[in-house]
């Protein structure tokens, strides 16, 4: 286990020892339960596994989410694969070719494209234009983020959801009922962050989950556990949002000045009703850099106000109609 | 808190930038255009799959309520020489309110699950609020269409009360049906719904009433109607329209104002269809004939069959140029990141 690794890294090199306590590569102790599993081949499944790969328990009645940092992204895509291969989704994208066939994008090396109802994690790469030379010592301004459902405290798309399909987990994510969902697609265009679609092959609705079915089996979901930098790291939201206020401190403090967090309660991303994003994200440029809407709003505040409007100018017609036949009338 | 959003180089001016608004250019708080980056001009919000169905329902279902309305005022407030409306009126708000019903259903990418609709009422849901509105409307429709029919046929007080009892509330459900179809595209993200909020429900309510009273005025003629009967719903008609330009006029001045006009403006087939069909066809022609008609207090069979044509398929394309115009405007990432800045939401898109 890797843990065990890093141990043994120290001890016998002094200068790595340097390295690791200067860069801590865990944000989290890994419990000493963890070097009981040293056998390369597991006899079973292991309790509660998101204790050693995540360092949290899960338990029901607490919100989850991720913290994406983007300074940590290294644009491998592990999360993609991870989610793609967990989840059973098809491997396919926007781009094609003259045959119909999948091709590549010519923008950068972003060739998924897009969150979709078969994507649910998207690696968005930003080249800002400039010489190396003259741009600050950091990424050398190459921006990547790997974007994902933001499971909103108040969520759009579940606001919208006439038949219920969509609805709260006890992990306080939200996940498409398959079994409910009957594809009225009202959910698409509601989402302020343009996430969830359906699929015209099965007819429903979807997106990221949280991986809701590995939270109930004690696992990390597969992208945060698959990342090789821990860009993506998951666990209780309460817990990740003062680890990246810390992140955010550390970055300023190291002269990347430009870190700031989105989705966190009172920043971008978290704007009118929307609350808190329990998947967040450390950006270092404008959210519409990464194709994010800097104050996202909630669909639903616009319904009464319109509503009223139209019933009044209703009643108002009626009354212009009732006036019309009264006026007309000979008996 | 220590993570203060800066936005990279813009950090040396510093302050929070994201809660700032882009670049003011007037004194009347109206802000430019978003000029910046985006990714790769990709849309940043997904259109809906919604088309021609749901423009066919967005237009039946106003005709549905909106002639519903009309016979039931007529049935209080008329005379006997108003009974055809009444009668026109409920049979069509019958076909109307049956065809609606079956495009919302073919629309759906699962149409066996329909009935998962009567699950739950979500009231932050135009989609649910529609949904059952839908189906009591639906409901007293056909108690009143009933009794009108018990009505035709054996020309009792029997057949009159029930279509009454029926009437009543199926023209209080026809107010909601008339106009929630504005509020079901607004309570989207979409910035060329989104934008007008507070505009389309009462837009697509006039619009709804205007062409309910050109089809009940069709269905008149073809029954052989009174005189009386056609002036009062040409006088209904009239104000209708007039209350659509008003309407109509405020809308295109929000899109402009907020910059999420590129529907209209960009798209040469749209905007020729607002144009021509929304303006020319669905709001002035009717306008000006029943305006010279009423004014005059003489009527031509003719102008009236027109007018009724002309608003029928105005009102047909003004709701194809919001489905598709809402479509075209979700796969425009700048028109979103405008809509969606700080300062865009301070000026009353969202409470």
């Amino acid at each position: 286990m890797s843990a065990v690794n890093y141990a043994e890294t120290e001890l016998s090199n002094p200068q790595a020892r340097l390295t690791l306590e200067s860069h801590p590569v865990h944000p989290f102790p890994v419990p000493e339960r963890g070097t009981q599993y040293q056998d390369s081949i597991l006899k079973g499944l292991i309790p509660d596994e998101s204790e050693l790969t995540a360092g949290v328990k899960i338990e029901p009645g607490t919100a989850y989410g991720f913290f994406t940092d983007t300074s940590l992204c290294i644009g491998c895509k592990a999360c993609e694969v991870a989610c793609k291969e967990w989840n059973n989704l098809p491997a396919d994208g926007p781009f094609e070719n003259d045959h119909g066939r999948l091709a590549l994008s010519g923008q950068s090396y972003d060739n998924t494209g897009r969150l979709s109802c078969t994507t649910w994690r998207h690696v968005a790469f930003v080249e800002q234009p400039g010489r190396a030379t003259e741009m600050a010592p950091f990424q050398s301004q190459w921006l990547m983020m790997s974007d994902v459902c933001k499971h909103c405290v108040r969520a759009a798309c579940l606001e919208a959801c006439p038949t219920g399909a969509l609805f709260r987990t006890e992990f306080d994510t939200v996940v498409v009922q398959q079994d409910v969902c009957n594809g009225c697609g009202y959910c698409v265009p509601s989402c302020p962050f343009g996430v969830i679609e359906t699929n015209a092959h099965d007819g429903k609705a979807h997106k990221c989950t949280l991986c809701y079915d590995r939270l109930k089996g004690g696992l990390e979901p597969a992208c945060a556990k698959s990342c090789p930098t821990n860009s993506i790291q998951f666990g209780p939201v309460d817990e990740l949002l003062r680890r990246a206020e810390r992140r955010v401190h550390d970055l300023h403090e190291q002269g990347a000045r430009s870190a700031y967090l989105y989705g966190a309660p009172g920043g971008p991303g978290a704007t009118a009703g929307i609350e808190r994003l329990n998947a967040f994200f450390l950006l270092l440029d404008r959210p519409e850099v990464y194709g994010l809407p800097a104050a996202p709003t909630l669909p639903s505040t616009r319904v009464r106000a319109g509503l009223l409007n139209g019933l009044l100018t209703m009643a108002g017609l009626a009354l212009a109609a009732a006036a019309a036949i009264t006026t007309t009338r000979r008996s | 808190m220590s993570s203060l959003p800066n936005y990279g180089r813009r950090q040396a001016r510093g302050g929070q930038l994201w809660a700032e608004p882009l670049a003011p250019v007037s004194g009347n708080g109206h802000m430019a255009p978003y000029r910046g980056q985006t990714y790769y001009d990709r849309p940043a919000i997904k259109p809906s799959h919604y088309r021609w169905l749901i423009t066919g329902y967005l237009f039946s279902g106003g005709i549905a309520g909106a002639s519903q309305i009309i016979a039931t005022v007529a049935d209080l407030f008329g005379g006997r020489e108003h009974r055809g409306a009444v009668r026109a009126g409920r049979y069509v708000a019958l076909a109307a309110a049956m065809a609606s019903p079956v495009c919302l259903i073919l629309d759906l990418h699962t149409p066996k699950r329909w009935y998962n609709m009567m699950r739950i009422f979500r009231p932050t849901s135009p989609m649910s609020i529609g949904s059952w509105t839908l189906a009591g409307f639906g409901t007293f429709t056909g108690v009143a269409a009933l009794g009108q029919l018990i009505s035709d046929l054996t020309g009792g007080v029997l057949g009159r009360g029930l279509a009454r009892f029926g009437g009543v509330p199926a023209a209080a459900g026809g107010m909601v049906m008339s106009c929630y179809t504005g509020s079901l595209l607004s309570a989207t993200s979409v910035p060329f719904w989104a934008a007008v909020h507070r505009l389309l429900p009462p837009l697509f309510g006039t619009s709804a009433m205007s062409t309910g009273a050109a089809a009940t005025s069709i269905a008149l003629d073809a029954t052989g109607a009174s005189e009386a009967a056609h002036k009062g719903l040409e006088r209904i008609a009239l104000a209708a329209s007039a209350t659509e330009l008003v309407l109509t006029l405020a809308c295109d001045k929000e899109w402009k104002a907020q910059h999420v006009d590129s529907p209209i403006e960009h798209r040469p087939d749209m905007a020729r269809a607002y144009k021509i069909g929304v303006l020319g066809f669905g709001i002035l022609v009717p306008l000006v004939i029943h305006a010279v008609q009423v004014l005059t207090g003489r009527r031509s069979k003719v102008a009236t069959k027109v007018a009724d044509a002309s608003a029928l398929a105005g009102g047909f394309v003004q709701r194809a140029v919001m489905t598709f115009g809402g479509n075209d405007s979700a796969e425009r990432p700048r028109d979103y990141f405008r809509f969606a800045q700080p300062a865009a939401n301070g000026r009353g898109v969202a409470a």
